[in-house]
């Protein structure tokens, strides 16, 4: 157990090792949440002074820019772009081999290259997550608990979305080009999971439908906690579907590998 | 560690269209697949610490041999067994005791310097310090690259990437190693270096080896035993310099004479033998029996000046072999 720990904290240090040697790459995703941040403020005071409204389903204009501004950066801390990049490739162009012929598992291996890309993110992100209460200290993480809800959904939903990745990667077994299904999840992801609106923007029997889906645990579900706006009394039923969905999704994962690796031509090698 | 390979068979299912739009559209609708037969039943048996060169033309089968005989594909019919362990099930036991090189594709970090990439396989291969650094300065020390261990792998050439991934490869001593053209676009001296580091390698821990390449002298050099593969077949398996003998007896000889002989002289030769003269030399491919007895009928008219006798170049040879292999097996 403690070896296979330190294979795979060997490639999360390698991962920030590489990702350190492009330091100007690194800085450049911040933009992306700025001016998310930034385009969801313009859009969203226009609307609320033009509508002469203070609240729109329940929140207030400050409400919901907190909620949109942890929605945005919880949803980049999950963004497998650049993972999910990599293993298509491996599985068209032969990269896999690499893997195959060494004593390591690829879905783990690939879970600290995803964690090893993200982590710069993690840290930049954290810190704006952690002035956020001391800015508006009334609106986000009332008591510890919210703190350490806020943390276990988070953590869990992070793997929810790996594992969600690795599954629909899996299909390049016998499809070759899955980008267009990993462009359209992200694309879901940005829009259903909260990243745009809160998730109850949505009518009803649209929130019925997602409610069967893991989409609700990746954005909406650690953010409603830090924001106490799903009640305590909800959550062991939130944290029992989220590590359903986790385990749902993993399995399948492993299935699709499983089956898809005899399909593997290691061609390109 | 043994291999036995036994009616091994392996076949793709390929997806085939024509070139331009319009194929290109039909197929959309109406995918056309082929299966390719890679290897058609293939029997193999590698002994310990043996160094096997595996040869064949482009797409015979060597590699798909080799990334099965890893693990890398599943065999469509047929065992393969490397001790007791079947490849394709991947025991980590199993990968712990082999590596492969594949000439065009690295395991290396790009972006990092190398080093970086050796402490990642002491991790995955659970090695401990001292025998990291053995293990390290050994192949550091037998290649002479300590000085570009801290250089980022794409700012290497081509050989030195080629020795680091050899390096790479073999830091966790496998038993069994599998290089596919380790050579391939190295110049004469990276080439050497390689073969002669396999030789050392071989003798010293005693590994398996299985080598593709298309340069003959590599496997000349370092393989007493070969397996010819053609279209999937294995066409022949025994020693290297039989195998050249079968495909070509000849021997080409040059004698130059002091003075050229009487024109009466000459067409007596000619009636015996098939020769060339030009400069006062002659020269002759000839079966490997005739020499003895056309150097004596020679020897009798004059001392040469100079005379050579000399084999084929084993490129040619294996040249005129894979143009024709049935002619010769």
């Amino acid at each position: 157990m403690i070896q296979n720990a330190a294979k795979y904290w060997a490639v999360l240090k390698l991962t920030w090792i590489r990702t350190l040697e492009y330091k100007a790459n690194a800085f450049v995703g911040l933009f992306a949440i700025i001016s998310g941040i930034a385009i969801e403020y313009l859009i969203w005071i226009q609307i609320f002074a033009t509508q002469k409204i203070t609240e729109i389903r329940g929140f207030t204009f400050i409400e919901l820019m907190i909620y949109l501004y942890l929605s945005i950066i919880v949803g980049q801390l999950k963004s497998s772009w650049q993972t999910s990049q990599e293993m298509i490739d491996d599985i068209r162009n032969g990269g896999l081999n690499r893997y195959l012929v060494r004593p390591i598992s690829y879905f783990w291996y690939n879970f600290s290259l995803f964690i090893g890309h993200n982590s710069l993110y993690y840290i930049i992100y954290g810190l704006l997550i952690l002035i956020a209460p001391f800015i508006f200290p009334a609106y986000l993480f009332q008591n510890y608990f919210h703190i350490f809800g806020f943390l276990l959904a988070l953590i869990l939903s992070i793997f929810l979305s790996y594992s969600v990745y690795f599954f629909m990667v899996g299909f390049a077994f016998w499809f070759g080009e899955v980008r267009s299904l990993i462009t359209a999840y992200n694309l879901a992801n940005v829009i259903l999971a909260g990243q745009m609106v809160p998730l109850s923007f949505f009518p009803a029997k649209m929130q019925y439908v997602l409610s069967f889906t893991p989409i609700p645990y990746l954005v909406d579900f650690p953010v409603s906690i830090a924001t106490s706006r799903l009640d305590m009394s909800l959550w062991p039923m939130g944290f029992l579907k989220l590590s359903v969905w986790i385990v749902v999704i993993y399995i399948a994962g492993q299935i699709v590998y499983r089956i898809g690796i005899r399909k593997y031509g290691a061609f390109g090698a | 560690m043994s291999i036995k390979v036994t009616q091994l068979k392996k076949s793709f299912k390929m997806f085939k269209r024509q070139a331009g739009l319009k194929n290109a559209f039909t197929s959309f609708f109406n995918r056309k697949y082929e299966t390719f037969h890679a290897l058609k039943g293939i029997d193999l048996n590698i002994d310990d610490g043996e160094i096997l060169g595996v040869l064949g033309e482009n797409g015979a089968g060597k590699t798909t041999l080799m990334k099965i005989l890893i693990g890398l594909l599943y065999p469509t019919e047929g065992d393969v067994f490397v001790d007791d362990y079947v490849p394709s099930k991947r025991n980590k036991d199993f990968l712990r005791q082999i590596s492969i090189v594949m000439g065009q594709k690295n395991q290396l970090w790009w972006d990092i310097p190398a080093s970086e990439s050796f402490l990642l396989n002491k991790q995955i291969y659970n090695l401990s310090d001292v025998e990291y650094k053995d293990s390290l300065d050994e192949l550091v020390t037998l290649f002479d690259v300590s000085e570009k261990l801290d250089v980022q792998v794409r700012r290497l050439s081509l050989g030195e990437r080629m020795k680091m991934e050899i390096i790479a490869a073999l830091l966790h001593r496998p038993k069994i190693i599998l290089l596919d053209e380790p050579t391939i676009g190295l110049d004469v001296i990276a080439q050497s270096k390689i073969r002669d580091f396999i030789t050392y390698y071989n003798q010293e821990h005693k590994s398996t080896f299985l080598l593709t390449s298309h340069y003959m002298s590599d496997i000349e050099k370092l393989c007493k035993r070969v397996a010819v593969i053609h279209q999937g077949i294995k066409l022949y398996d025994g020693q290297f310099s039989t195998l050249i003998d079968n495909i070509n007896p000849t021997k080409k000889m040059m004698f130059e004479f002091q003075n050229l002989p009487s024109k009466a002289i000459l067409k007596e030769l000619e009636e015996k033998y098939t020769f060339t003269l030009e400069n006062n030399i002659l020269t002759t491919h000839s079966p490997e029996k005739i020499i003895p007895e056309m150097l004596a009928d020679l020897f009798a008219i004059e001392k040469p000046t100079s005379f050579r006798l000399e084999d084929l170049p084993v490129e040619d040879t294996m040249k005129s072999f894979f143009e024709n292999p049935d002619e010769f097996i």
